[in-house]
This record gives C-alpha cells, sequence and structure tokens, in this order.
C-alpha cells in the first residue's frame, strides 16, 4: 500500500466565525423569545422538562444547545457541555450552514436538498423549526426574513415592534 | 426540466415483476445468506388464499418457519413487539412481508427490533437511528398504492399517545420487493380505487413538493400515467392482469419516487386523520389531493399544470391554455374521484363526512377536525410542502375537505 497525506477540509475561519456569532445570537433570541412571544412560549411548554436539542454542523461545529430546564425556564447552553441531547439538528457542512444563516438558502429549501438531518423526534423537529421561523421573523427585516421562511407571517404591529424590541433586549442583555 | 441545485436520488430494493415472480423467493433469499423466513401477513391477506399461494411459491424449497398473520389495520408497537418475539423463538433468519402498508411497516418494525436485539421499538422512532443494515426482506406487495416494498420509511402508531410515530433509515429499505399481480387479483374494487389514488399521491406529491428532482419526476410521471391509464378500468374489470401488473408498476414507480423526493401536506393531514380517526390511508390520500394541490397553487401551478398531460391525455393537454392547465388537473382529479365512487357505488369516498366506520357510523366526526389540524403540526412531510401550513390553515383545508367543497382561495394564506 502507498502512503497518503492526510487532508483536511479549510477551516474557513470568518464563516466559522460567522456561523458561530450567528448561533450564539439565535441561541439567545430562542430563549428571549420562550419568555416574550406566546407562540414560542406554547411550543416550549409541549416539550418535557430537560428536553435538550442542538443545531450546529459536520463535521465539529459549531452548534449551539438549548434546553427546557423547567416550565418557562429556558436555557441557552452555548456549545453544550457534554448534556444528553434529545434532538439533533445537524447541517451536512459548513458552506451549507453559511448558505442557511446568510439568507441565500431558507431552512425548508437546505431540507428539501438533504442539507438537514433530523436525529430523534419528528414532532419535535417541526416544533423546533416553528421555534426559529418566528425569531427570525423577529430578528431580521422583512426583506430578508422572507428568504428565510416560507412564508412572511401576518402579525399585529404590537407583536412586531413591542415584540421585536422585547426580543432584541432581552437577547443582548441576557435578561 | 427543473433542476433544484442540489439533489441525490437512491434505489436499493431488487424488483422482481412478472406473472410468476413469486416463484423467485427461494433462490433471491439464498443469496442473501438466509433460508428460514416468517411470512408477516395480515387476517385479510390469508383469509384472501395470498400466502397460501406465497407458501406454495417457497415450498419444498424454503417452507416458511412461521406465519403470524395479526397484524392490524394500523400497524401498532404492540404487535411489532409480539411479531418480534416469535420471530426469536421459531429461530427465523428472513422476512417476508405480504400484505399492505400496514403489515410492510409491521415487517420494518419488526426487522429493527430482530436485527438490533431491542427491547422497545420507539428507541428507534424518528431518522438515522439505524446504523447497520438489518436481517433480509422480501416484500410482497398485496396492494398496489403503498409502495412501502419500495421506501425506506414505517409508520407505526403508538396508541398510547394516538400518534403515528416516523421510523426513517435506508437500511429500512427491503431488500427485494415482488410485483406479482395474483397478489392483487382478489383485492375488492373499493380497495383498489383507494389504494390506486395512494399511489397517484405519492407520485404527485412527489413531483409538485419542494424535494422534486429531474429523476424522482421521471418516475413519478411513469406513475401517474399508467395510474390514470389502467385504475378506472381496473376497478371495474378486477380481473384484468395486465392492468393489475401495471398498477403494481405504478405504485412501486411512485414508491421510488416519494421516497426520494418526499410528500407534502396530503400526507401530514392524511396520516392525522389516519391517526386520530383511523380512516384507511388510501381513503385519505383520494381526499385529500385535490385539496393539497389547490392550496399549493400560487407556489406549485406550473408544475402541478404539467401532470395534465400524463393524466388527461395529449389531447386535453394541448387544448387547455397553459395557464389553465393547473386547475384542469384538479379538476380533473375531482372527476376521477367521482368516477371511483360511481364504479364503486359509493363506497371510494370524495369527502370526509361520507367516510364511514363498519357499523355506519360517520369515520371523522366533525370536532375531530380541530384534534386532526392540531396532530398535523408535528408530521414530518410538513417540512416538503411549498407553502407554510399552521393550525388554522390545516383546519380550513380540513373543513373544507370533509363538506366536499372546492377551498375558498380568498382563505389561502399567500405572503
Amino acid at each position: 500500500m502507498g502512503h497518503f497525506r492526510g487532508v483536511s477540509s479549510g477551516s474557513r475561519v470568518m464563516q466559522r466565525r460567522y456561523i458561530a456569532f450567528m448561533l450564539w445570537f439565535v441561541g439567545r433570541a430562542i430563549v428571549a423569545a420562550s419568555k416574550a412571544d406566546k407562540d414560542v412560549k406554547q411550543e416550549f411548554e409541549a416539550f418535557p422538562d430537560g428536553f435538550t436539542f442542538s443545531l450546529g454542523s459536520l463535521p465539529s461545529g459549531p452548534r449551539m444547545v438549548i434546553q427546557k430546564k423547567a416550565p418557562g425556564k429556558v436555557r441557552y447552553l452555548g456549545q453544550g457541555k457534554g448534556e444528553a441531547i434529545d434532538l439533533n439538528l445537524t447541517i451536512k457542512h459548513l458552506q451549507a450552514f453559511f448558505m442557511i444563516l446568510s439568507f441565500q438558502e431558507s431552512t425548508a429549501t437546505a431540507n428539501a436538498r438533504a442539507r438537514l438531518f433530523v436525529d430523534g423526534g419528528v414532532p419535535e423537529a417541526c416544533a423546533v423549526v416553528r421555534v426559529m421561523d418566528i425569531v427570525q421573523v423577529y430578528l431580521l427585516p422583512k426583506v430578508i426574513a422572507k428568504l428565510a421562511v416560507k412564508r412572511y407571517p401576518v402579525w399585529s404591529w404590537r407583536r412586531h415592534i413591542l415584540g421585536r424590541s422585547v426580543v432584541y433586549l432581552r437577547t443582548v442583555t441576557g435578561i | 426540466m427543473h433542476n433544484p441545485g442540489y439533489y441525490d436520488f437512491f434505489c436499493g430494493v431488487k424488483t422482481v415483476a412478472s406473472h410468476q415472480a413469486l416463484a423467485c423467493i427461494p433462490n433471491l433469499l439464498r443469496e442473501l445468506g438466509a433460508s428460514k423466513p416468517m411470512i408477516i401477513a395480515d387476517k385479510g391477506v390469508v383469509a384472501a388464499g395470498l400466502v397460501a399461494i406465497v407458501e406454495e411459491a417457497l415450498s419444498p424449497a424454503m417452507p416458511a418457519m412461521a406465519v403470524e398473520d395479526d397484524v392490524p389495520v394500523d400497524s401498532d408497537v404492540t404487535t411489532v413487539h409480539r411479531i418480534a418475539k416469535a420471530y426469536h423463538g421459531k429461530g427465523c433468519d428472513a422476512l417476508i412481508a405480504v400484505g399492505g402498508g400496514s403489515v410492510m411497516d409491521t415487517a420494518k418494525g419488526v426487522n429493527i427490533m430482530v436485527s438490533e436485539e431491542a427491547e422497545n421499538l420507539l428507541d428507534f422512532s424518528g431518522t438515522g437511528v439505524l446504523k447497520r443494515p438489518l436481517k433480509p426482506l422480501v416484500a410482497v406487495p398485496t396492494t398496489a398504492g403503498t409502495g412501502s416494498e419500495v421506501t425506506l420509511v414505517a409508520v407505526i402508531n403508538d396508541p398510547s399517545i394516538n400518534r403515528k410515530l416516523l421510523f426513517s433509515s435506508p437500511f429500512l429499505l427491503p431488500d427485494i420487493a415482488i410485483l406479482d399481480p395474483r397478489m392483487t387479483l382478489t383485492l375488492p374494487p373499493h380497495l383498489t380505487a383507494a389504494t390506486g389514488m395512494d399511489a397517484m399521491t405519492h407520485a404527485i406529491e412527489a413531483y409538485t413538493c419542494l424535494g422534486k428532482n429531474p429523476m424522482s419526476d421521471a418516475f413519478a410521471m411513469e406513475a401517474i400515467s399508467l395510474i390514470s391509464k389502467h385504475l378506472l378500468p381496473v376497478v371495474n374489470q378486477p380481473d384484468d392482469k395486465e392492468g393489475r401488473l401495471a398498477l403494481a408498476v405504478a405504485a412501486n414507480l411512485a414508491g421510488i419516487a416519494f421516497s426520494n423526493s418526499m410528500v407534502g401536506m396530503v400526507h401530514t393531514l392524511g396520516h392525522s386523520v389516519g391517526g386520530v380517526c383511523h380512516v384507511p390511508h388510501g381513503t385519505c390520500m383520494s381526499i385529500l389531493l385535490p385539496y393539497g394541490l389547490e392550496y399549493n397553487m400560487h407556489k406549485s401551478g406550473p408544475w402541478t399544470g404539467e401532470l395534465l398531460l400524463p393524466i388527461a391525455g395529449e389531447a386535453i393537454y394541448a387544448a387547455t391554455p397553459r395557464e389553465l392547465r393547473a386547475e384542469k388537473t384538479v379538476a380533473w382529479l375531482r372527476e376521477f374521484n367521482e368516477g371511483l365512487y360511481k364504479a364503486t357505488e359509493g363506497r371510494h369516498s370524495r369527502c370526509f363526512k361520507e367516510v364511514t366506520t363498519r357499523d355506519g357510523s360517520p369515520a371523522v366526526p366533525r370536532e375531530a377536525l380541530g384534534d386532526i389540524a392540531k396532530t398535523a403540526l408535528g408530521d414530518g412531510s410538513i417540512f416538503y410542502n411549498p407553502e407554510e401550513l399552521d393550525f388554522e390553515d390545516a383546519l380550513m383545508v380540513m373543513e373544507a375537505a370533509w363538506e366536499g367543497l372546492p377551498l375558498d382561495m380568498d382563505f389561502v394564506k399567500t405572503a
């Protein structure tokens, strides 16, 4: 047998940093929305206590981990600290993740193109995707959010303006 | 041709199709290193004499070690656990599933249990949980509809939470699919109609939902063409062997198409109706198919319009202006359902209020529509639907499908 040099994929430093930042922000925003938005709150209420899910990229992250600790208590656990994960949402590779988080490709399209793997319960995965859709609508301007979700929702101005302000405030301050 | 930018396509099932295909099973199993098969079937299949035909084809070369014929209409976890125990008890080393979707799904569930030596099937629910090949599985469909003989999913009911659980993995694909028209000759006309429309729905949703790709499109188109041509004649003349074989092939093609493109809201809602009200899957599909196409019309109308060619033929396709083809496709499907309703003397339901249980009471009470809509939101096929579907949308579609009225397009949210 010949000798072969080990080849590893490029590190894509800037993409990795951008994704890590977005996951940090979205993770905190999910926690914020779980307190501020009735639909997100309702989705989390349906999860059992201790339910933990993760969204990340193959082969080695980055990723974010969210846990419902108790009713009304949702925690962002950063990259995770060895918790048992009930639901793993994994994007095939960093480049695909970058396309999703830079809104060049919607979550639905990414899923249809087999870039997203679900390891865990499908009903829970559906709920998490709905939560992330709502959070994206809060965080992004309409023109960009329309690229990320299948259908931009019709919300009251109160939910759009007030809800968005609260979600942003809680995301940034962590309160 | 629609190029999605990226797609993958796979079908790892060896398909044998002929008027005497069953005779090949012993040799095919031997090639897989198996010699002690267990047959899984349901009471109806046994009563129709189909298991006897399979046993005759197996013996004396490879007689079945056991026959488990107690699979319920909706495959469930308890049955899977019971059959897995019997498999170990009889020392079997392969499975032959003889039946419709429920039997196939049960056999796939049993295969998970016996291959993984598992205690609880629920540990393997979801996508990608299985990590290694399972025991040899031969699929002998007795309906031309589900396409389960070539699909990598199993849907198994968990009565404790009243929900159908999805198991998905390439390892769930059967090793061999046997298409032998003797297996569908005795299928009553109304079941032939419902299962045929199930296959039609697989093909149409594969063609019109987000996962479509050029290869699955080719399979879907041929399936739609075959079903459009043969379903009504076979319902009218059940002993049409050539027609039966054509429908079996169509169901197989449609199964391959939707395994690679997945399906959308017709299945999302249909699974929920099945889970909540125990309505046969094919009936749900035939009722909901026109509604799914109507609901998605503003997103997938051009693709729906293309289907007018295999559905209605060249003359009607050419005579219909491009912008009207999608609506014409939906109208044709409603007429097709009407034709099947007449051919089956009213046993092929056109709307949910017509569906009854064995004792004649309504199978889908109007009060259940809310539960159905809520359950639908946890179904994985919702990801692949072109348009978003929330609780209100699902309820609106279900109410129209219950009444049998076309969707009021003013209430379909488009942005």
